[in-house]
């Protein structure tokens, strides 16, 4: 009888730290699309892990200062982000290692979304490519340097300092000038003698679109993720190939360190990487795959960041660049540009 | 048996202790760090703000933007009011319904109507051009002009709300008489309305230069990056630089912009009145 007692109690011990309803996921995201990834990621891993996700959204300056203010005691399990905030996260202390060896799907990932920071500090989960969109009926783009031609003055627009496009535009431009050096002095300046052609330095994709629906804008450089807004337009718009090729960037999941709930993090972190839920949000337009074995339909295809040999031609800008920089930058828009 | 005066302090306490604790102190140490530096006491932060080009000119940016919306708003606010105080009450009640109808309609919703007005496929070029003023469209977008036609139809019900409350105190029979004794209308603006309507000029005023300064929705959309003001500033140091030290500094200026206005016209209000016989 003791004996039947002391297992029964052993296994209520057991049984009440493992059941479903008290595991708790939290994680924090891009405001973006969260219907979608409610459906698409968050349900589905909830049913397989029986457990609930809490998730919180903000910008990434907000998401990270919230990170840092509960770093001794962590809220945050895992986060999404881009490779230069995450960068930040890391230098600050408020990261640990991911132990990719517990992530079944790693070795399906494109290799630059494998370790983008160095020792495992965050794993890529999606890219975009970033080019020019023009109108095919009134300019022609073949090169970044066309966005300070005479031909698109005053119909050009550009992404504001503020933006994650804008770094990574500059570094383009850069190119076409002949001096990609990490200062961006050329650029910059040059945006600046012609400031009086660009119509506005936008913030948001969205903002941009409304401009080119409303023929204020030809020509300015997006994010391959807001191509679907300008493709359904009426207008003839294309997405440009410029003789220097196309910039773009990635987002990175990083662990929270000591947060107390890696295990399930990574199995979070594993779901999200898998071909099958990594399809599911290609289909759905919401991220281009960073797992290289997942194939996607035609439609998909042609409005995503998407296959290997994009991947490879990308322009890439070290996250290190963006981060060491980004306030020099800021300074000197403000000056050449702004001013 | 609590005195009314006990009554009254009992029933503002808890409202004054919320905001005591949730607002005015969270505030006093984020600006006060504006004012130290190496753990000193210190006003270093604003001279370093002020020796910077792009800020001096974004500061009299926002400071001319915010005259101007208040004096715009101020002239066209008397014509408006004047017509609305001498209609019937009915048509009183629906004019004034009209005037106050935007102020229930979100300014964001209010601003992209903007965008889509001033734009070079919009309403003012399709005019301009169809009556022949321009020959191709003008950009009004992503300038100050924008953003001075954004903010003057966001704060100007606010005035003509203050005026309107305070010709209805004006005794009708005082313009009669003044124009019967051979006044001309600007010298019955000058020498009756306007003193007898200062109060309603002051509240007006205060309301429309200080919603100016510190609006970010209108200046954001219909300025952008081109046309920085100072709220659009505190938002660029703090999203992306992370400097809310600068922030700070920009928080403390606009408040201090939207007292000193509302102490000198309140100045000028009361020196008037006591200059008067």
């Amino acid at each position: 009888m003791r004996k039947t007692l002391l297992m029964a109690f052993a296994t209520a011990l057991a049984a009440g730290p493992a059941q479903p309803a008290d595991k708790t996921l939290t994680i924090s995201v891009y405001g973006f699309n969260q219907d979608t990834f409610e459906e698409l990621l968050y349900a589905p891993f909830e049913e397989i892990c029986g457990c609930e996700i809490v998730v919180e959204t903000g910008n990434s300056v907000e998401r990270l200062a919230k990170i840092e203010a509960n770093a001794a005691d962590p809220v945050i399990d895992m986060a999404v982000i881009s490779t230069h905030d995450a960068l930040a996260a890391s230098r600050k202390g408020l990261l640990q290692p991911i132990d990719v060896a517990k992530l079944s799907n790693y070795g399906k990932l494109y290799d630059f979304a494998k370790d983008p920071l160095g020792d495992n500090l965050a794993v890529g989960y999606t890219f975009y490519a970033t080019s020019i969109v023009y109108r095919s009926d009134q300019v022609a783009i073949d090169s970044w340097g066309d966005l300070l031609s005479e031909d698109v003055a005053g119909f050009v627009a550009f992404p504001d300092i503020t933006t994650t496009q804008a770094p990574i535009s500059l570094y383009m431009l850069g190119k076409a000038l002949g001096d990609d050096s990490p200062s961006m002095d050329a650029p910059i300046s040059a945006i600046g003698d012609k400031s009086e052609n660009f119509v506005t330095y936008y913030a948001r994709s969205s903002q941009l679109a409304q401009l080119f629906q409303q023929e204020e804008v030809y020509a300015a450089p997006v994010g391959r993720f807001a191509w679907s807004r300008f493709a359904g337009s009426e207008l003839p718009i294309a997405w440009a190939t410029p003789s220097e090729g196309q910039t773009g960037g990635v987002n990175v999941m990083i662990m929270t360190k000591d947060n107390g709930n890696e295990e399930l993090a990574l199995e979070f972190m594993d779901y999200w990487l898998s071909t099958e839920v990594q399809t599911r949000l290609a289909e759905a337009l919401v991220d281009s795959p960073a797992n290289s074995e997942v194939v996607v339909s035609d439609e998909a295809a042609a409005n995503l960041s998407y296959g290997a040999d994009l991947v490879d031609s990308l322009n890439m800008l070290e996250p290190s660049v963006i981060l060491d920089n980004r306030e020099d930058w800021i300074n000197t828009w403000n000056e050449k540009v702004i001013q | 048996m609590l005195t009314n005066k006990t009554e009254a302090l009992a029933l503002v306490l808890p409202a004054a202790v919320f905001a005591v604790a949730v607002f005015l102190i969270p505030v006093c140490i984020l600006l006060s760090e504006a004012f130290r530096s190496d753990g000193s006491w210190s006003i270093a932060a604003y001279v370093e703000f002020f020796s910077k080009p792009l800020n001096q000119t974004v500061f009299f940016r926002t400071l001319k933007l915010g005259f101007l919306v208040t004096a715009v708003s101020a002239i066209v606010g008397y014509v408006a009011a004047f017509c609305i105080v001498g209609l019937d009450p009915t048509s009183r009640g629906r004019i004034f319904g009209l005037v106050v109808l935007p102020l229930m309609i979100s300014p964001v919703a209010r601003t992209y109507a903007w965008i889509v007005i001033l734009g070079r496929t919009g309403i003012v070029n399709k005019a301009l051009t169809g009556l022949g003023l321009t020959d191709a469209p003008v950009r009004i977008l992503f300038t100050e002009t924008a953003v001075f036609i954004g903010l003057l139809q966001l704060f100007m019900p606010l005035m003509i709300i203050s005026l309107v409350s305070a010709m209805e105190n004006l005794p009708r029979d005082a313009i009669s008489a003044a124009r019967v004794l051979g006044a001309s209308w600007p010298q019955v603006f000058i020498r009756i309305i306007l003193p007898l309507t200062r109060e309603g000029l002051v509240i007006g005023g205060t309301l429309v230069f200080t919603g100016s300064l510190t609006a970010y929705i209108t200046p954001a959309i219909l300025g952008g990056a081109k046309v920085l003001m100072l709220e659009t500033l505190l938002y660029q140091r703090v999203t992306v630089a992370n400097d809310f030290l600068s922030a700070s500094v920009i928080a403390m200026i606009l408040i201090v912009m939207s007292f000193s206005t509302y102490m000198l016209l309140k100045r000028v209000a009361a020196s008037k009145r006591g200059a008067q016989p």
